[in-house]
């Protein structure tokens, strides 16, 4: 039962280490794309190789806001979650 | 594992190297998920992708050259993909086509995925035990169970084992020796078994006892072969098992034409099968008459289902049952190449010579009407003619030294050309002996010249009096030794559809022309001189 409890809690550190990674990621992005100017092109990588597609400043913006805002969701979730376990 | 099996308890030594190794295990398989994980994931992206890039004709892109520098360039082509299919191999297809294959590796990533996962909880859940165990320990609630198992009684457990087993042969003392039931089972048959399995499971309870009883007779592999045989047999169509040819039964096929074969082929069933292939792997006949036995009841139940006239069932009284297929004899079509296309057909007269030669040479086999056909010497010494009552073996075609001129020679038109000259210079011959000849004769002739190709003649010396251009196969000797070898010969045969009305005429001619003699006999009765 300890040894049980003790893999979760390290589970559970590891998604969170990674989520708040991803999030500061995300947060980078984000503020990058805000500060381009107009005129500059935007590629997004392919995933998994060395190709970059032209895409449009504004969607990627947007896009990237998006996947910020899903992220810090999930962090929040699973703070609430921890919460409610230390509380009990 | 045996370890919690009910032996002296764990040390926690032993429970924590447990431990560490399913820990192992465990992340190991967590690493091998997040790759496969990431994998998918590059697969989805890809085929997002690709479901987008035929809607441009080319897109603006960034192209890599070399590891760390890129140029801006344009991808054009947008549906032609180029796929890798491992080993260097690449296939070039369209985008939705890539779409499709990347699916096709996504399903072998989420099955790794999932096994690994499986894997994964199997040993999260054994790991957990290490720990119960330690629990159960403390806490009480877990029992652990154990049992006293008692050395004698492993070996009544072992004794009640073996009959349950499926292929343990039981014991012989109480299994009471069957002897095989020939005359028995050859009643019960004849009874024609009504089902197919009852004939099966009769079949496979007399393999057993053959078994057990008689294992001298035949190897139990080669026994326990054939049963899967006949099982694998009995589900495809037993019309379609081929013959193996079989020395015993040559003696009844020997004249048959292929189409009694393939009545054959009908009426051999796994029996016939079993028995050319017995005689194969064992090269014995007896053995495979002995064997016969075993599969009497068969042949008699085969009866049943073919109902074949032409089978000629023996089962002997004697201890060895053997079975005899005879066949009628039918009047075989053989085509000889006579250069005109003509074919020699069976009369019933040489069917009577044949038999009679038998008879005479007192050839002592089996099957009386039939002749035994071992060898093609043998061929030749049964197909005889019937020439002025006497009945002379064919030489063979192919031994004939006058070939070249014989009818059976096709083979080139120098050939043909050359048999007309001396067909001319033949007949030139015959006509000037024969100054006594019949204008029936001479009839013959001119019809024989016309369109036919001639034989040219050997006077036996025993008959003399045959003539020329007889359309039969005369032969000096029946049993001479110089028929064999010789190089003289001639005469292939061929009977044509003149053959009748010439027989009839040859019975005349031959009383009245003694003389006649073909040239090419004559040069063969120099030569030995």
């Amino acid at each position: 039962m300890a040894g049980r409890e003790l893999r979760e809690e390290g589970e559970r550190l590891r998604r969170k280490e990674e989520l708040s990674r991803k999030i500061k990621e995300q947060k980078v992005v984000v503020d990058e794309l805000s500060n381009l100017k107009k005129n500059r092109k935007v590629y997004k990588q392919q995933p998994n190789s060395n190709i970059f597609f032209l895409v449009d400043r504004t969607e990627t913006l947007s896009q990237c806001k998006n996947t910020l805002d899903e992220l810090k969701k999930a962090h929040q979730e699973m703070e609430n979650s921890e919460k409610t376990k230390i509380k009990k | 594992m045996e370890a919690f099996g009910g032996s002296s308890p764990l040390s926690p030594a032993l429970v924590g190297r447990f431990r560490q190794e399913y820990e192992k295990v465990v992340t190991s398989c967590q690493e091998k998920i997040q790759h496969w994980k990431k994998v998918e994931s590059d697969y989805e992206a890809l085929q997002d992708r690709l479901h987008t890039l035929p809607n441009k004709l080319s897109y603006d892109i960034m192209v890599p050259f070399g590891p760390l520098a890129f140029m801006p360039g344009k991808l054009v082509h947008t549906n032609e993909v180029t796929v890798l299919l491992g080993d260097n191999w690449f296939s070039k297809c369209s985008a939705k086509q890539a779409v499709e294959l990347v699916e096709h590796r996504k399903k072998y990533v989420r099955k790794m995925l999932d096994d690994l996962q499986k894997v994964m909880k199997n040993f999260e859940s054994r790991a957990e035990f290490t720990d119960l165990q330690k629990m159960s320990d403390a806490a009480g609630d877990f029992v652990d169970i154990r049992e006293e198992i008692e050395d004698h009684s492993i070996e009544t457990k072992g004794k009640y084992g073996t009959a349950h087993k499926l292929h343990s042969k039981p014991k012989l003392s109480t299994v009471s020796e069957v002897d095989f039931p020939t005359n028995g089972s050859d009643t019960k048959f004849m009874g024609h078994f009504q089902s197919e399995e009852e004939l099966w499971a009769h079949l496979e309870e007399l393999e057993r006892q053959e078994l057990l009883g008689e294992p001298d007779r035949y190897s139990a592999a080669v026994a326990l072969s054939c049963l899967e045989l006949r099982k694998l047999q009995a589900c495809d169509s037993v019309y379609t098992q081929r013959i193996l040819p079989m020395p015993n039964t040559v003696e009844t096929n020997g004249e048959d034409a292929s189409s009694s074969e393939e009545k054959e082929d009908k009426r051999t069933d796994l029996n016939r099968m079993y028995r050319a292939e017995d005689c194969i792997t064992q090269g014995d006949f007896h053995k495979e008459v002995t064997n016969s036995d075993l599969f009497g009841g068969q042949v008699n139940g085969s009866t049943f289902y073919h109902s074949d006239d032409e089978d000629d069932i023996d089962v002997g009284d004697n201890s060895v049952p053997t079975i005899f297929f005879s066949h009628t004899v039918e009047p075989k079509r053989v085509r000889i190449n006579t250069g005109k296309n003509t074919t020699l057909k069976f009369s019933e007269k040489k069917e009577e010579a044949k038999r009679k030669r038998k008879n005479s040479s007192g050839n002592g086999h089996a099957t009386p009407e039939l002749p035994n056909i071992k060898t093609p010497a043998d061929i030749y010494r049964v197909f005889v003619d019937v020439v002025n009552g006497e009945y002379v073996p064919r030489k063979s075609i192919l031994k004939s030294r006058s070939r070249e001129n014989s009818v059976c020679s096709n083979t080139s038109d120098n050939s043909a050309a050359e048999f007309d000259d001396r067909q001319g210079v033949q007949r030139s011959i015959n006509c000037d002996e024969a100054t006594q000849s019949d204008n029936s004769e001479s009839i013959m002739e001119e019809e024989e010249a016309e369109g036919r190709q001639q034989l040219p003649k050997k006077l036996p010396p025993s008959s003399g009096t045959t003539e020329a251009f007889s359309r039969t196969v005369i032969e000096k000797e029946p049993l001479s030794p110089s028929l064999i070898p010789h190089p003289v010969i001639a005469h292939p045969v061929l009977p044509t559809i003149l053959e009748r009305k010439s027989e009839g005429v040859l019975s005349k001619a031959s009383e009245e022309t003694p003389k006649r003699i073909s040239k090419f006999k004559a040069a063969r009765m120099q030569q030995p001189s």
